[in-house]
């Protein structure tokens, strides 16, 4: 019946799972007591969800034809994540070159950059979003700058990994007949580091309309906007509309990057 | 001389020809995006150069504040803990429903469209609809992490299940096992590993997502640098941004050591 391979701990292994399962439960009870989180208020206020959810259906769809300027915010949210991803890509390439071990010769250099892109990887979106809105007003810019921020700090270091696990041999093998670190980066390394860098920016775009989303909420414009509003008026009904519509767009979003970037993939893979 | 520079020029072009056109598709459709969002250079660097004073108050975090900012940083870090563990836990009980190796064909297809539909909700969306019910507090927060992790565990646990080696199933139930044990032996304690890990991949997430959270009505470290930063006291704020990147590089040095561990232990854990 016991078949020690599979099922059976040893004594040690059986203590130590045991002290992370319960360090963990204690962990857990701790942080709700501390919080004043109480799971039973689920059971008990279950009642206003249901409510909510009475208020916002039907959904308010001829809101999305009544109302010009959702069109224009849907417009807004998809163009701001386009430029980010665009802008914020073509940085990211450009830092990736410089922070790259295999590119980047001075050492100095390296440090600086990868000081910057780690930087601008922890710096929290919410606090990009407050000084860009201080700093150009509110509106999609706003957004759109802080989105350049945040692809930078998310693709920068992947890029710059993918930059340093390219294969050395070619580059040596080209290095060796004298030819220019430029030569180099121009004819081995980017054409080896191009196709996932451009199904990168695929998926980062696709991550970008989720990031456009919430950052429209906190003055960067968009569909985000729309929907915060129409929250904070208690215009549930509206706001059901544009949840409905907004998970549209991010289904849309995804198939659209997927199917483009299996398609890139094939056909550079075929050429 | 100049055969030369035209004999040069002419393969670049023929070269970079196929490049040509997306580029400029690219650039085209960049003018008109630009035209959305009401792109103005000069006011990005007016707005920057106007606004030194109040970016060299961010510089000079406000020491005296970091006392009233342990409680709210203490905060988010349990949402985001509570909400990964809860979280983990049900994504567990929606992956055995939707791993086709366990569930029959239509359960395991409606559960993984429910949670592809989750996934299309951002987690600030399903927040915001939390505090219209619930009301502002650590309470939302955690229910929104919690389904939010079930919308991306989900999906993951169950393609590591549906991954399980279909032997070592058949093998447990050879000897007689319960439904119940087949599902802790055969397919939780081959995956567990995993499970941890994708656990604190999505805790370090939940980590800067609870900081975006807590500005919307969860609290939390993330609604005191809103807060800050709405009513111009810019030297709290640069307190609270100082605590939330201790906060995001803590968690990740954390994950990743565990993560590391988990590793190198392998199957005792």
């Amino acid at each position: 019946m016991k078949n020690p391979s599979i099922n059976v701990l040893s004594p040690a292994a059986y203590r130590r799972r045991a002290t992370a399962f319960s360090a963990t439960v204690v962990l857990v009870v701790a942080a709700c007591l501390f919080m004043g989180f109480d799971p039973y208020l689920l059971i008990t206020d279950l009642h206003y969800v249901v409510d909510l959810f009475k208020s916002m259906s039907p959904p308010n769809f001829d809101l999305l034809w009544a109302d010009k300027t959702i069109g224009l915010s849907v417009l807004e949210t998809m163009s701001m994540a386009f430029l980010g991803t665009l802008f914020g890509g073509g940085i990211a390439v450009l830092t990736a070159f410089l922070s790259a071990e295999n590119t980047m010769p001075v050492r100095l250099v390296r440090i600086v950059t990868r000081t910057l892109l780690s930087l601008a990887r922890v710096i929290p979106p919410l606090f990009i979003i407050l000084v860009f809105v201080a700093a150009v007003g509110l509106g999609p810019f706003a957004g759109m700058l802080a989105l350049c921020l945040t692809t930078i700090g998310t693709f920068g270091q992947l890029f710059s990994e993918i930059i340093e696990n390219t294969e050395p041999a070619p580059a040596d093998a080209v290095y060796s007949v004298g030819a220019t670190r430029w030569q180099v980066i121009r004819y081995v390394i980017l054409p080896q580091v191009t196709p996932s860098f451009i199904a990168n920016l695929f998926y980062a775009f696709d991550l970008n309309i989720r990031v456009a989303i919430g950052l429209g909420i906190f003055g960067g414009g968009g569909i985000g906007f729309q929907l915060f509003q129409a929250m904070r008026v208690l215009h549930y009904r509206d706001a059901l509309a544009l949840i409905l519509l907004t998970m549209v767009l991010i289904i849309a979003s995804e198939k659209i990057s997927d199917g483009l970037r299996s398609r890139f993939l094939i056909v550079t893979l075929a050429r | 001389m100049t055969m030369n520079a035209n004999s040069y020029r002419l393969p670049l072009l023929r070269r970079y020809g196929r490049v040509l056109l997306p580029v400029a598709g690219l650039l085209l459709l960049a003018q008109g995006a630009a035209w959305v969002c009401g792109a103005r250079w000069g006011l990005l660097f007016n707005g920057l150069a106007g606004s030194t004073r109040f970016l060299a108050q961010l510089l000079s975090p406000e020491w005296s504040a970091f006392g009233d900012l342990v409680q709210p940083a203490l905060n988010s870090v349990f949402i985001a803990l509570v909400g990964t563990i809860t979280g983990t836990a049900f994504s567990l009980v929606f992956a055995l429903l939707a791993a086709s190796n366990l569930a029959p064909p239509w359960i395991r297809n409606s559960v993984r469209a429910l949670l592809g539909m989750e996934r299309a909700l951002p987690e600030i969306v399903i927040l915001l609809f939390l505090v219209a019910a619930f009301g502002l507090g650590p309470f939302a927060g955690v229910l929104a992490l919690t389904i939010g992790c079930v919308g991306m565990l989900g999906k993951l646990i169950a393609d590591a299940i549906e991954e399980i080696d279909p032997v070592l199933i058949e093998s447990i139930q050879a000897v007689g096992a319960t439904r119940a044990q087949i599902v802790v032996f055969g397919v939780i304690q081959p995956i567990l590993p995993s499970i941890i890990s994708f656990a604190l991949f999505r805790f370090e997430y939940s980590i800067r997502l609870s900081v975006v959270l807590g500005a919307v009505g969860a609290g939390g470290i993330g609604f005191e640098l809103y807060r800050a930063f709405v009513m111009l006291d810019y030297g709290r704020a640069a307190s609270a941004l100082v605590v939330t990147l201790i906060l995001v590089f803590l968690s990740e040095r954390l994950s990743g050591w565990l993560r590391k561990k988990i590793k190198t232990v392998g199957g005792v854990l």
